[in-house]
């Protein structure tokens, strides 16, 4: 028995998944698409139960990642039985993706959500009228206050059935379809994709162009623009007929302070500075712990092992590995992660993207790419794979250039560890100063060397809310989960390798090789490039290294102000960690991950270079 | 019984039939037409009695072929009848269709076969651009001639007006916002400008957040 969960992006529907399904939720990758599906079992009366919350969507028609993938799903997979939730709140617009889903013609239900906003508002729905209207059965319910949830899975199991409803469209396109389905015998729902030029059947596509283009000369208007005003004008013709308002309540609006540029700005600069620098002060002190307990009750007694030196080296680097790999996961990018997860759940971050929308778009961007920004600070790694809510490939391409120079939490600590503490506060904000110049001249020149149409911002702005805890947690944590199964890994390998060019002295043949830049060039002590590939596995690592290296943990007392400065800034820019650089190949191909790191590599050197020689 | 009585049954049951897939019965019609019961009883009996309509087993009833063809020229003129009254002559969609209702049964076939030429015949050049798109679109797929000559794009507006959406130019971005609910014909709400253009609009009572250059491919007018 398999049930999906199907609705608009905040209609609820993660929170009924969540009611329902409790713990044991694991994340699927469908396959041919990046986006998981979110699958958990129920029990209900001995008979188990899958059930699976698709991702949120506005309609089943469009080209989206999070579109195509529902509806390869309603198509390929199907499901025994749909739960349709949609926001009482916003009964019309949801009732539009209602019309289309009811298209498909699979058993299902419908959860009408937030019938207590709804009702605060003034707002009564009429569900049985709806549920005749459909032609299924409808459920009023209210997620957060638990009420009628235990009864969506009983109603989807006894009472689900295919929708009746038929959503009349234009006499043209009517007259379309049935020639369509006589000519092609295909059903009337695959007609109505393949006259918006979607669908997997070329030949029911190039039937349907030349009908296609009749009905546009006619009309002059696309014939998705037809389609959807017609689901539209129904979908209000069926939220009058069965939404009563009382009266009008307003409440005080908080929009009214946040989306206005005064004191919107300073409110969003004042919301990401402080989650930075509270990602940055807890994630020090539990990475202390971390990386202390780490040491004292697994390195120290693995050291005292005696075993062969190789089997050493090697053990020694994979447990370094872990111990990097958790330093780095849990203190700084999950802490980071909760923050943002709050944020996100508040509603908050929609809000950040209109105010951001401006300066971003003079990066070649649009206020949408916030986010990956944001996440950037926390850890490349997420904010790269958040790219695909960018839609061109051209925002992608450009939003990676500039994650890979973001100063994520790893490249903080090298900053706070190596210039705050051994040069200089003003000095350490002076990097940040620097890095946020070069990606903002990087961003200009990228955007102006990538090919391709700049796009604005389409987003709808969820009502705030108060963010609901336990989804914040899961957020989060699925999302340190995906963190780890890709960086772990990696860390692993690469800390086993440098392990072993280390025992074979292959590092110090590369030192000796690169030297004459390290020292000529960059004006640092031969050791430091060694500091600096260890920098590329994990950025504060370098930081670590260069301590083991020149022998003391007091670097001031080895080298000069200048080359610290220029240390720590050289490993901050240059070549994303290895992380970073895998997650940029998976997800934008090696083309982008070469340039990427090339990119890094050398405008790194440039200023290392550029402030031996000016400050010298 | 009244020509335009029968006509408005006619179109009502029409109407029905189309909206739910299935003919309507006699309550149906009492909500529809908002008549009296025992009127509409009486009503019915004596169209049926002319033979414009049968009352089916379940209560249902249903036109007969002659009587479709009826109903649906009372419709096309309805609908012809209001587009060229809310956008031609600019009267708000409510009144406009109210006003329909009476014309309908009086105007000739000739009138609106005219009328409908006049407003599917395309304007030359139009000032919303080049790709801009000058005829819209209704309920029904009647296509009304609109020159785009006083209408102006949603950046043009400031915070708090309220606005009719006439057109969407240019294409890539735009299904999008179909999905949201931005379509012709749709009443929207500017909830906030920003200076540099980036605007906050109500559309079905959700708030969607534009660019600049997205709002001003959304060719608007102010709501009549």
């Amino acid at each position: 028995m398999k049930i999906a969960l199907i609705g608009n992006p905040g209609a609820g529907k993660s929170l009924i998944f969540n009611q329902l399904t409790g713990l044991g939720v694991e994340i699927n990758k469908y396959p041919g698409s990046a986006i998981g599906l979110e699958c958990g079992n129920v029990c209900y009366k001995n008979e188990k139960i899958e059930l699976v919350d698709l991702p949120g969507i506005y309609s089943l028609d469009g080209d989206s990642e999070e579109e195509v993938l529902v509806r390869r799903f309603l198509e390929k997979d199907g499901a025994d039985s749909l739960i349709a939730v949609i926001d009482a709140t916003k009964l019309e617009r949801n009732l539009y993706l209602l019309t289309q889903i009811a298209e498909y013609a699979l058993p299902m239900v419908v959860v009408v959500n937030m019938i207590d906003v709804a009702e605060n508002q003034g707002l009564f729905i009429d569900t049985a009228r709806l549920g005749a209207i459909f032609g299924t059965q409808v459920l009023p319910a209210a997620a957060v206050l638990g009420k009628n949830i235990d009864r969506i899975l009983p109603l989807a199991l006894t009472s689900s059935q295919p929708p009746t409803l038929r959503v009349p469209y234009d006499h043209h396109i009517e007259a379309a379809l049935r020639s369509l389905e006589k000519t092609m015998a295909t059903p009337r729902r695959k007609n109505l994709l393949a006259l918006q030029g979607t669908g997997d059947d070329a030949a029911l596509r190039d039937a349907a162009a030349s009908v296609a283009t009749e009905i546009e000369q006619r009309h002059h208007m696309s014939v998705g623009q037809i389609i959807a005003t017609n689901r539209h004008n129904f979908a209000r013709g069926v939220a009058a007929e069965v939404v009563k308002q009382s009266q009008e309540k307003k409440g005080f609006d908080l929009d009214s302070i946040l989306t206005r540029a005064f004191p919107g700005i300073p409110i969003l600069c004042l919301i990401l500075f402080s989650l930075l620098l509270s990602v940055f002060v807890i994630g020090s002190w539990m990475e202390s712990w971390i990386v202390g307990g780490f040491t004292e009750y697994i390195l120290t007694p693995f050291a005292s092992l005696g075993l062969h030196p190789l089997a050493e080296r090697i053990g020694y680097s994979v447990l370094v590995a872990l111990e990097a790999g958790l330093g780095i996961a849990f203190p700084f990018v999950f802490t980071f992660y909760l923050g943002l997860s709050f944020l996100e759940d508040t509603g908050y971050m929609t809000r950040a993207a209109f105010l951001a929308d401006r300066s971003m778009h003079r990066l070649g961007l649009h206020g949408e790419a916030i986010i990956p920004m944001v996440i950037g600070f926390g850890c490349a790694v997420p904010a790269v794979m958040s790219l695909r809510i960018l839609k061109t490939r051209r925002e992608q391409t450009i939003a990676a250039f500039l994650i890979t120079l973001v100063p994520c939490s790893a490249r903080t600590v090298v900053v706070a560890g190596i210039v705050a503490a051994f040069v200089g506060i003003i000095w350490a904000f002076s990097i940040y100063l620097i890095v946020f110049v070069l990606i903002i001249i990087t961003a200009i020149v990228i955007s102006r060397l990538t090919p391709g149409e700049q796009f604005g911002m389409i987003v709808e702005m969820p009502s705030l809310r108060k963010p609901r805890i336990k989804l914040v947690l899961r957020k989060s944590w699925l999302r340190i989960k995906e963190f780890l199964f890709i960086a772990i890994p990696l860390l692993i390998v690469t800390s086993v390798f440098l392990g072993l060019f280390q025992y074979f002295g292959v590092i110090d043949i590369f030192q000796s090789l690169v030297s004459p830049i390290t020292v000529s060039l960059l004006g640092l002590p031969a050791y430091a490039s060694t500091a600096l590939l260890f920098g590329i596995f994990r950025k504060e690592l370098a930081f670590e290294t260069l301590a083991v290296l020149s022998g003391t943990a007091d670097l001031g007392s080895v080298m000069t102000s200048v080359q610290l400065y220029t240390f720590a800034i050289v490993s901050i820019l240059f070549i994303p960690c290895i992380s970073t650089v895998a997650v940029l190949y998976k997800q934008l191909g090696a083309k982008i991950a070469i340039l990427t790191s090339a990119y890094s590599l050398v405008l790194g050197m440039l200023i290392g270079v550029l402030i031996n020689i000016l400050i010298k | 019984m009244r020509t335009s009585l029968r006509e408005d049954y006619l179109e009502a049951i029409l109407i029905h039939t189309g909206r739910y897939s299935q003919p309507p019965c006699a309550q149906d019609l009492i909500e529809m037409l908002q008549f009296d019961e025992s009127d509409v009883r009486a009503h019915l009996e004596e169209l049926a009695h002319m033979g414009d309509i049968c009352l089916r087993n379940d209560g249902r009833i249903i036109l007969t072929d002659q009587c479709t063809a009826t109903g649906k020229q009372i419709i096309k003129k309805h609908e012809i009848l209001q587009s060229f009254l809310s956008e031609i002559l600019g009267m708000d969609r409510t009144s406009a269709s109210d006003e329909a209702c009476r014309i309908e049964h009086a105007v000739s076939d000739e009138t609106i076969d005219r009328l409908g030429d006049y407003l599917r015949s395309p304007v030359p050049q139009s000032p919303c651009g080049s790709d801009a798109v000058p005829n819209r679109y209704c309920l029904h797929g009647v296509q009304r001639r609109i020159s785009c000559g006083n209408a102006n794009v949603l950046g043009d507006f400031e915070e708090g007006e309220r606005l009719v959406v006439r057109d969407i130019r240019g294409r890539g971005c735009s299904k999008r916002l179909l999905d949201l609910g931005v379509v012709p014909g749709q009443l929207v709400l500017i909830k906030r400008k920003l200076r540099n253009g980036s605007i906050v609009v109500q559309v079905k009572d959700c708030d969607v957040a534009l660019s600049p250059e997205i709002a001003s491919a959304i060719c608007v007018e102010r709501m009549p």
